[in-house]
């Protein structure tokens, strides 16, 4: 060994790469090993040492390990752009696989498989099948996670070649890595097979749950996330379950854990015995809080999981509150975390403490930790009524240390106690008063602002206090310009003497001529309205009584709750959002960094076969005709210059008997422009107001588009929007935002929509309840219908392999197919282009006797796919539509959005 | 399973970078840094160890000031990948010696090569040094540790204390010394971090040791060793706490590493274990059970006229007087208006620093060292740039303290003795059974 590794990055005067060059082909074995590591320095740091292919791979014959190894990483990282020359070490791979000294047959099988070259992964086959085989451990723990390489690259393969029995094999192996690996490779095909694959049997069950014992820390971790795919029986299974679970909880890696801890929550809800879940609980409680002793980072993740799990099983750490505790030198995070489970454990047991702890937190440095300390009092106060008073005489305590930021929240929260226990706390309006001047923060002007005017008849100086305000009314945010006005005319309300009744002319002045808010403006409005025509109902209206509001601290939807909890110790519950929400992965092939040669190859294919379809129809199959699948599947360096590729075998045109010649362009990039909106609420029901409205979807946000216009003799405001339970559960993501409607104009409202709000249960419908109101009218119920389509994700695009997979592995049971006599195909490309505008992805046609026949690919969240074939003869009436899901049942709705697809 | 692993410094330069699925895009170093250096979001300036950009799942965490992090696509195990960047950190450590920069730089290849068998297309294959000496073939270059600052929690004992050889903890498990033949030796550090949250009256709070047996073996040929724990140790606390001052030590939980044995745990307390290469923990655990705190801190503020007030710190430290602290710092937040702070030390005092961080108004009182039994005091004089409303004790504090103190345990949890299978009676290696208790979070209401 010589010297320091670093001098393999220093740079030298003259030409490096010919240095290089003829330092790799130097006599001496360690001239060549430095070369060659100079090059993988050189590789790292990111220059193109591409150009030594030939050179380094000249090297590989060696019985060095240690260089063999170098040059292996560079053929990772280079074949791909050197394809032709990768094939060159494929005699050197494959000698090596049959290498005596099973590290080397280890290392060769590995290497290939991290090569994503179609040429040298047939070569691959064969060492695989052997590997897979071998006697030693260590060759068969890489052969096993070679298969789900393999997989990634080329599915079919791997089935064809029976990959995956010997796979499933494995996991009855006597070497435990060996089972860790098999089981890790099983459950990632899985997860990207639609068809069931890796089944965990109450036999395969049994057998993981010996090989946990043996296991590596991490193959334990494997085993446990897998096994927790399994359904138990019965309660007894699921005791048994836990049994051999629970030792897990004293292992030192945090990961195994909670793993065992995902375990043991799922087998609980099973258990019905009482006794068995506390003492579940009780075996819990301790490993968890141990977690905290962990690196703040592994904390994070314990205590975001601790979270989900206190909300189901509050017992379990009941008594842990003091572990919870904010230690000085945590990191931010760590104590935000820590302050959401103070609130969700804090009982009138420990509120003592716990208050006393909000308490120092406030007077910390770190600003936002304060404001948080100061909210968790209030919110503890909200939560736990007994404990109200004590919590407000700790926020008084606060205020009176008058660090502005601390009065400000104090006051924020306070206002939300007394709407929580109305008529209760008014007595301290005079402490809160005296701070008023120092409030510089909109929300807790607005807080204040709002306590003065709902208790203005117990502030004897109310009228000064909000007179103060007024004069600086024009340069307020708006948020505080609509509580001065509320204010206000709750003011004059209560007390309708000469001083608020000015007031209220400078504020309406105000808030009507002077502002360029139109809610503001339509607020004010409003009151004046009210005021002039009938004071005892504006009483009602503004003094009304409000609904009590509740703690929120347990925000999380209870089925939203259900389904994180299903995924602790992933990280869906540190995200605290369902898994599909965030996990974007595409198909692998399709995020490669040759990603973008590819779409621009098949982008270049697709122009030119649409600029002269005839031709290309017309030439022979083996060149253009697959290009842009070639494109996809050959990540050659560059399209334009490297020679036509070699066909790749087209499974899916030869198992359908596809006519790839007449591959029909696709423009993605076109809109169509949207026709009217239907009429769903016509003016003669509506006593004029008349509502258009439909679901769209626009960049894969699904919104409701409505259209109000006011045929009625009065302006129209106020307008609110109700979506009833569905079998989409689609709901409105925020509220009906439409200005006023003076009579004779119309609003359009594009209004955003979430799904799986509030699901109904029962077979798909497409229907959907509306109700809207408004100030002036009774409610409005109107029904629209949900179209299908709207739902069609942008990630429905299915290669041709995994269609062909996905439509063999469904049941024909599971095939719905419907004629449409009066639907006629003119324009192939327009229909395709409509199509693929509605995330309907074209993936192949074919001709069968004088019938055109497409294949379509779409998807609706959560992952359901659909695939289509439609039947038609061009330009003649009829269209039959075939589809296959997993979801037959939504065929009906789906049939109904391709009727309106094709027919728009 | 992750899909790419990379080593940045605190600038954010790329040292290591290995993409093992090709899935996420070769920029995600850079969008990482980016996103982690100008962090801001709900309200936190300082990113959690686990965010999402674009799909791409980030984890990180940061050792001796690099970040290791990870990235990939699915819904993985985060604590799985926390661990892991943890334990690649560790496994690293082992072999270079000294992990920093420089030392991952000179030795890239190296590196490389772990990463390639600690990892295999994104899925863990194995952490222990033990294991990959037989797959892993480059030798190490170690830095020169003797100029590098020490790392935590091995180089805690270098401070001090002579006796105790302060380069075998920085020495690499694979490399060979410079004379040869390696040194026969095992390290056992019983190391406590203790947290103790007092009120304004003095009275504890919360309490509470993270304890951790840690292990770093050179013994050649992977003799089986047997560690001796007090026989009075007893495991999980009841629903009531009564068995204070019986006199045995009582954790709440305790967890074990994966080679070590319980076979006679219950009966005598002994753990047999044949230790991997490297250094690993062979038991953590937790306890709240009461203990007496090392040290007592008071403070006293009193107001000396309109714009001036007197601080008065003392330290005791309650512990015997054979043993010595080292390195403590005590620290306190002093009102915003504070504009100057005059100090005023016992006289005769030695080896202590004081100063006034004005950037975030506060006073920390450096001592180099404090003998068992002793006092400490320090005044300050504040000034202040306005009168002062309301009360000056609630705008300050609280004081929080760190130190070492080596040969102590505040658990009492002991290693009654340790054990090695001797190979022949001329076989003596050298163990060393070493204590230290740190503070984690040492803090006194005021």
């Amino acid at each position: 060994m010589s010297g320091h590794d670093s001098k393999y990055f220093s740079t030298t005067k003259k030409g490096e790469i010919p240095e290089l060059k003829e330092e790799l082909n130097s006599q001496y074995k360690d001239k060549r090993k430095d070369a060659v590591k100079k090059v993988i320095a050189a590789m790292t740091v990111g220059k193109d040492v591409s150009s030594l292919f030939t050179d380094v791979v000249n090297c590989m014959q060696t019985e060095n390990l240690e260089l063999k190894k170098l040059v292996y990483l560079y053929l990772i990282n280079y074949a791909k752009s050197q394809p032709d020359l990768a094939i060159l070490a494929v005699n050197t791979f494959v000698k090596d696989s049959q290498d005596p000294n099973p590290l080397i047959r280890a290392l060769a099988v590995r290497t290939m498989g991290c090569i994503r070259v179609d040429k040298i992964t047939e070569y691959l086959c064969d060492p695989l099948q052997r590997c897979l085989k071998d006697d030693d451990p260590y060759v068969r723990k890489t052969a096993a996670i070679c298969v789900a390489k393999l997989y990634d690259i080329n599915a079919e393969l791997v089935e064809d070649r029976g990959f995956l029995e010997s796979l499933k094999d494995l996991i009855s192996d006597n070497n435990p890595m060996v089972v860790a690996n098999a089981v890790a490779a099983l459950a990632e095909i899985q997860d990207n097979s639609a068809r069931p694959i890796f089944e965990i049997t109450s036999h395969t069950h049994s057998k993981l749950l010996t090989a946990l014992n043996e296991c590596t820390e991490w193959g334990q971790i494997f085993i446990l996330d897998a096994l927790s795919r399994y359904k138990p029986a019965d309660a007894r299974d699921a005791e048994g379950i836990v049994e051999r679970v629970t030792p897990r909880l004293q292992h030192a890696n945090c990961a195994v854990v909670l793993s065992a801890v995902k375990m043991i929550l799922q087998q609980m809800e099973l258990i019905t015995s009482t006794d068995v879940v506390r003492n579940l609980c009780k075996k819990m409680a301790p490993p968890l809080v141990t977690l905290l002793s962990a690196e703040p980072e592994i904390q994070y993740v314990a205590l975001r999981n601790i979270n989900l799990i206190v909300q189901r099983r509050p017992t379990i750490l009941a008594h842990e509150i003091k572990v919870f505790f904010c230690k000085y030198n945590d990191p931010i995070y760590v104590k935000m975390e820590k302050l959401e489970i103070m609130i969700k454990l804090a009982s009138d047991r420990n509120i003592d403490q716990v208050l006393l702890e909000f308490k120092e937190y406030a007077t910390e440095v770190d600003v936002d930790f304060v404001r948080k300390a100061v909210r968790a009092i209030g919110r503890c106060a909200i939560k736990l009524e007994r404990a109200a008073e004590r919590c407000i005489s700790v926020l008084l305590e606060l205020i009176k240390i008058k660090v502005n930021y601390v009065v400000q929240e104090a006051i924020i929260v306070i206002k939300d106690i007394f709407r929580r226990y109305p008529n209760t706390y008014e007595s301290i309006i005079a402490t809160l008063c005296e701070s008023l001047d120092t409030l510089d923060e909109p929300e807790a002007k607005a807080s204040m602002i709002w306590i003065i005017g709902e208790y203005a008849e117990r502030i004897d100086n109310a009228d000064e206090l909000l007179e103060s305000f007024l004069e600086s009314f024009p340069e307020e945010p708006a948020q505080v310009q609509l509580q001065l006005l509320t204010a206000t005319v709750k003011l004059f309300l209560k007390k309708p003497t000469e001083g608020p009744q000015q007031m209220i002319q400078v504020v309406l002045n105000n808030a009507t001529v002077e502002t360029d808010n139109p809610d503001l403006r339509d607020r004010a409005y409003i009151y004046w309205r009210l005021l002039s025509t009938d004071p005892e109902a504006a009483k009602d209206v503004v003094l009304a009584e409000k609904p009590v509001i509740s703690d929120d601290s347990n925000q999380l939807d209870p089925s939203l709750l259900d389904e994180l909890l299903a995924n602790i110790a992933t990280l869906s519950s540190v995200y605290h959002k369902p898994p599909e929400v965030f996990v974007t992965r595409v198909k692998t092939a399709a995020q490669r960094p040759e990603d973008d040669e590819y779409a621009e190859g098949s982008e270049a294919a697709y122009s030119e076969s649409s600029a002269h379809p005839a031709d290309s129809a017309a030439s022979p199959p083996t060149s253009s005709s697959n290009v842009p699948y070639a494109g996809a599947r050959q990540p050659a360096a560059a399209p334009s210059t490297s020679p036509p590729a070699a066909p790749v075998p087209d499974l899916m045109g030869d198992l359908l008997g596809m006519d790839n010649s007449a591959i029909v362009p696709v423009d993605q990039a076109s809109t169509p422009v949207s026709p009217p909106l239907p009429v769903v609420l016509p003016a003669s029901t509506g006593q004029g107001l008349q509502i258009s409205a439909q679901l769209t979807g626009r960049d894969g946000q699904i919104f409701y588009s409505l259209l109000f216009e006011n045929n009625s003799q009065i302006p129209l405001d106020g307008f609110m929007i109700q979506f009833n339970k569905n079998s989409f559960g689609l709901a409105a993501a925020g509220p009906l935002q439409v200005p006023q409607l003076q009579p004779g104009t119309s609003a359009a409202i594009l209004l955003p929509m979430v799904l799986f709000q509030n699901t109904s249960a029962g077979p798909p419908s497409s229907l959907l309840q509306v109700a809207v109101k408004n100030n002036q009218q009774p409610v409005w119920y109107f029904n629209d219908k949900i179209s299908l389509h709207v739902f069609f994700t942008e990630d429905g695009r299915m290669e041709r392999g995994s269609f062909l997979e996905t439509w063999r592995s469904l049941p024909d049971s599971n095939e719905v197919s419907k004629d449409f006599p009066d639907i006629t195909v003119n324009g192939v490309e327009a229909t395709l282009d409509r199509l693929v505008a509605s995330n309907m992805f074209f993936i192949a046609k074919r001709k069968h006797a004088n019938q055109d026949v497409f294949y379509f690919s779409a998807k609706i969240p959560r992952g359901i796919p659909f695939l289509i074939e439609l039947t038609t003869v061009v330009g003649t009436p009829g269209v039959k539509c075939a589809i296959k899901t997993p979801n037959p049942e939504m065929a009906p709705l789906f049939f109904e959005a391709i009727e309106t697809l094709l027919k728009s | 399973m992750i899909s790419q692993f990379f080593v940045l410094s605190q600038r954010g330069d790329n040292i290591v970078f290995r993409d093992y699925r090709g899935e996420v895009q070769k920029a995600s170093a850079e969008i990482f840094f980016r996103k982690v250096k100008f962090w801001k979001e709900d309200g936190e300036e300082e990113a959690p160890p686990v965010f999402n950009v674009d799909g791409v799942n980030y984890f990180h965490v940061k050792v001796v000031g690099l970040l290791f992090v990870a990235t990939t696509r699915v819904n993985v195990s985060p604590s799985l990948v926390l661990e892991l960047l943890q334990r690649i950190a560790r496994v690293i450590k082992d072999y270079l010696g000294v992990l920093n920069e420089d030392s991952l730089r000179k030795n890239f290849v190296l590196v490389y090569e772990l990463l390639d068998e600690v990892i295999d297309f994104g899925y863990v294959q194995t952490t222990s040094t033990e294991l990959l000496k037989s797959y892993v073939f480059n030798e190490p270059l170690v830095v020169d540790a003797a100029r590098l600052q020490p790392l935590n929690p091995a180089a805690i004992f270098m401070q001090g204390t002579k006796r105790m050889p302060g380069t075998a903890v920085t020495k690499s498990v694979v490399a060979n010394e410079p004379g040869g033949r390696k040194r026969e030796e095992i390290f056992v550090d019983i190391i406590e971090k203790i947290s103790v949250t007092f009120s304004s009256s003095g009275y504890i709070l919360t309490s509470e040791i993270d304890g951790t047996i840690q292990m770093k073996s050179y013994l050649s040929g992977n003799p089986e060793i047997r560690l001796a724990l007090n026989e009075d140790l007893s495991i999980g606390r009841g629903d009531y706490r009564s068995s204070f001052g019986s006199g045995s030590v009582i954790l709440d939980d305790c967890n074990f590493h994966e080679s070590v044995r319980l076979d006679n745990f219950d009966t005598d307390r002994t753990l047999t274990l044949v230790p991997p290469d490297g250094e690993f923990p062979v038991m953590n655990y937790r306890m709240t059970q009461e203990f007496k705190p090392p040290f007592r801190i008071n403070t006293l503020i009193e107001e000396a006229g309109a714009l001036k007030a007197e601080v008065i710190l003392k330290v005791s430290a309650e512990f015997p007087s054979s043993i010595t602290a080292n390195t403590i710092i005590v620290q306190m937040p002093l009102p915003k208006y504070t504009t100057r702070v005059n100090f005023e030390l016992e006289p005769g005092a030695l080896g202590q620093t004081t100063d006034f961080k004005e950037a975030n108004r506060r006073l920390e009182w450096g001592l180099k060292k404090i003998v068992g039994g002793s006092e400490h005091t320090l005044r300050a004089k504040l000034t202040f740039s306005q009168e002062f409303h309301g009360n000056i004790t609630k705008e300050s504090g609280p004081v929080s303290a760190t130190f070492t103190i080596p040969m102590y345990n505040a658990s009492r949890l002991q290693v009654k003795y340790l054990q090695i299978a001797k190979k022949s009676s001329a076989y003596n290696p050298y163990r060393w059974v070493r204590y230290v208790t740190q503070a984690n979070s040492y803090v006194a209401r005021m």
